[in-house]
């Protein structure tokens, strides 16, 4: 198995042009940021700093107006076919099709990359069952909770096994116990499927308790911090979120953030810009 | 299961007490009316009796019926997969959209009975004019109204298939078309209704069959009666028509809540 190529992003720019005022919009100025295979990533930041746009540019459906995403040696956009059942997502409102049912959406994606029928609906199938949906693979998205349609949402990207799953906000419109009991489910099949993960959220309790790293985006997707959860105990989890928090509110790094990403770099000799570390948790 | 309970409710082809009571008064009026007319100093053969009107039943021809019906069904299915690849043209590019447009709108302004007369004038065919005519008029109706319900799908859910990669194939199969399914089968109700009144009027132009040239016949006749039972079929045809395609959306639409 050779498992998820790593992500690496440089110098990445995303300018918009408003139709109404024909001026131009930053919504990404210059990002630097390397994914290693199999890491959980966690995106924070305020609303409207660039974090979708990132995320469209990752999935490939926007070009990057400078610099580049690469994953391995290929582009998202430029080479966009060669990634059909490679990249998968999962959105903040479930977006199935309210035409097809449980079992139906989840399949969705095998159809696209053209796998035989019941292998598509075998492994749609697995999906649903491992998401604890098996009682109603038969059932519209009108017949199911919120929570279980974002179930089927979850099911439809892990169906096609790929290596990176993109998350964008997919939690964050259910109840607080949902929420948590997803992001777990969330986790752990992404951990046993191998896939690289990057979860955007603006959500720091999710953000702390999902990923591997957290990397906040300030204005314009600006880098703030790049942190690894696993430097930081438990105990001082509090402390975190204050301190991402307080980067996030001045657009600035918070020093305690700073500190160790220091202490972090230099026992181990790494440049201040080198980031793509697996960090196990 | 509650879509059986939905696919068992919808009233396809039921009756309601209010219906009943209307075209009883109708059909009483219309009796009397018959009965009066020669006191009333209205010709006789105006106002038949019902009596007369079903003799006029008995000469109804099942040929006719069955011409006009084919002419519509053909006519619809050819206007339903052209206005369906334009409208799928004309979405995916914008500057055929901009040159195709304006065209549109124009034929759709063309009354029918100029469309006849064009028929007419530019084709031999007695059959190829009437289909002329029903393509003519129907088509713009299918390829605007499946346009626009093309353009009212959900961003989310076209960024959605979009991030899965479909091929421009797969995208319009696995979304675009279930997606505009309801849009589809309300143009087709609206264009049998249109489709129906377009034919009978191609028909009695220069048509040797169908129900259009048998209502032609009896003008020519002077007969009402036959003029009605003629006009009840349509209506029945056209009823019947709808019927067949409300039955078709309640299944197929059965996923609707």
């Amino acid at each position: 198995m050779t498992g998820p190529p790593p992500i690496e992003v440089r110098g990445l720019r995303k300018v918009f042009r408003q139709t109404t005022t024909g001026q131009s919009v930053v919504a990404i100025d210059r990002l630097d940021l390397a994914i290693a295979p199999r890491e959980v990533v966690a995106i924070v930041g305020q609303t409207g700093c660039g974090k979708s746009t990132f995320f469209d540019l990752m999935i490939g459906l926007e070009a990057p107006s400078e610099g580049l995403i690469h994953i391995g040696d290929k582009s998202p956009h430029a080479d966009f076919d060669l990634f059909r059942g490679r990249i998968a997502t999962v959105f903040q409102q479930d977006r199935l099709l309210p035409w097809r049912s449980a079992l139906d959406n989840a399949r969705l994606p095998l159809e696209l990359i053209g796998l035989p029928e019941k292998e598509q609906r075998e492994r749609a199938l697995t999906w649903l069952n491992r998401l604890g949906l098996g009682q109603f693979t038969n059932a519209y998205p009108h017949e199911l909770s919120g929570g279980m349609r974002q179930r089927v949402a979850i099911a439809r990207a892990f169906a096609v096994e790929p290596d990176i799953l993109l998350a964008d906000e997919a939690f964050g419109h259910l109840d607080e116990v949902t929420a948590a009991e997803l992001r777990d489910t969330f986790l752990k099949l992404a951990r046993e499927c191998g896939s690289t993960a990057i979860l955007i959220t603006h959500q720091l309790e999710e953000a702390i308790g999902v990923g591997d790293r957290i990397v906040v985006f300030g204005k314009s997707a600006k880098l703030l911090a790049d942190i690894h959860v696993a430097d930081w105990p438990k105990s001082k989890y509090r402390l975190l979120r204050e301190a991402i928090q307080s980067t996030l509110q001045s657009n600035r790094p918070d020093p305690r953030l700073t500190q160790a990403a220091n202490a972090r770099s230099s026992p181990r000799k790494r440049g201040p810009g080198k980031k793509g570390s697996t960090s196990g948790r | 299961m509650p879509h059986e309970e939905l696919r068992e409710s919808v009233p396809v082809l039921t009756f309601p007490r209010q219906t009943l009571v209307s075209l009883l008064v109708f059909a009483i009026v219309w009796e009397t009316l018959s009965h009066l007319a020669p006191y009333l100093g209205i010709p006789p053969f105006a106002i038949p009796s019902f009596v007369r009107i079903a003799r006029s039943f008995t000469t109804i021809t099942p040929i006719d019926i069955a011409v006009t019906l084919a002419r519509v069904i053909a006519a619809l299915l050819v206007s339903f997969v052209l206005g369906l690849a334009l409208a799928m043209a004309m979405y995916r590019s914008d500057s055929l959209d901009k040159y195709l447009h304006p065209m549109i709108r124009l034929l759709m302004a063309v009354p029918v009975v100029s469309w006849i007369l064009f028929a007419v004038l530019w084709f031999p065919g007695v059959e190829f004019r009437i289909g002329f005519v029903l393509v003519v008029v129907c088509g713009p109706v299918f390829l605007i109204d499946t346009l626009d319900a093309m353009r009212g799908v959900p961003r989310d859910l076209r960024h959605m298939m979009q991030s899965f990669r479909p091929t421009t194939w797969q995208f319009f199969l696995k979304l675009m078309l279930p997606a505009i399914v309801p849009t589809i089968f309300t143009s087709w109700k609206v264009n049998i209704s249109l489709a129906i009144r377009v034919v009978t009027i191609a028909e009695l132009v220069g048509a040797v069959t169908g129900i259009g040239h048998q209502l032609s016949v009896a003008q020519e006749l002077f007969s009402v009666a036959d003029v009605f039972a003629w006009t009840l079929v349509l209506v029945a045809l056209l009823f019947l028509l709808e019927a067949m395609v409300a039955r078709a959306e309640a299944r197929v639409l059965r996923w609707r809540a």
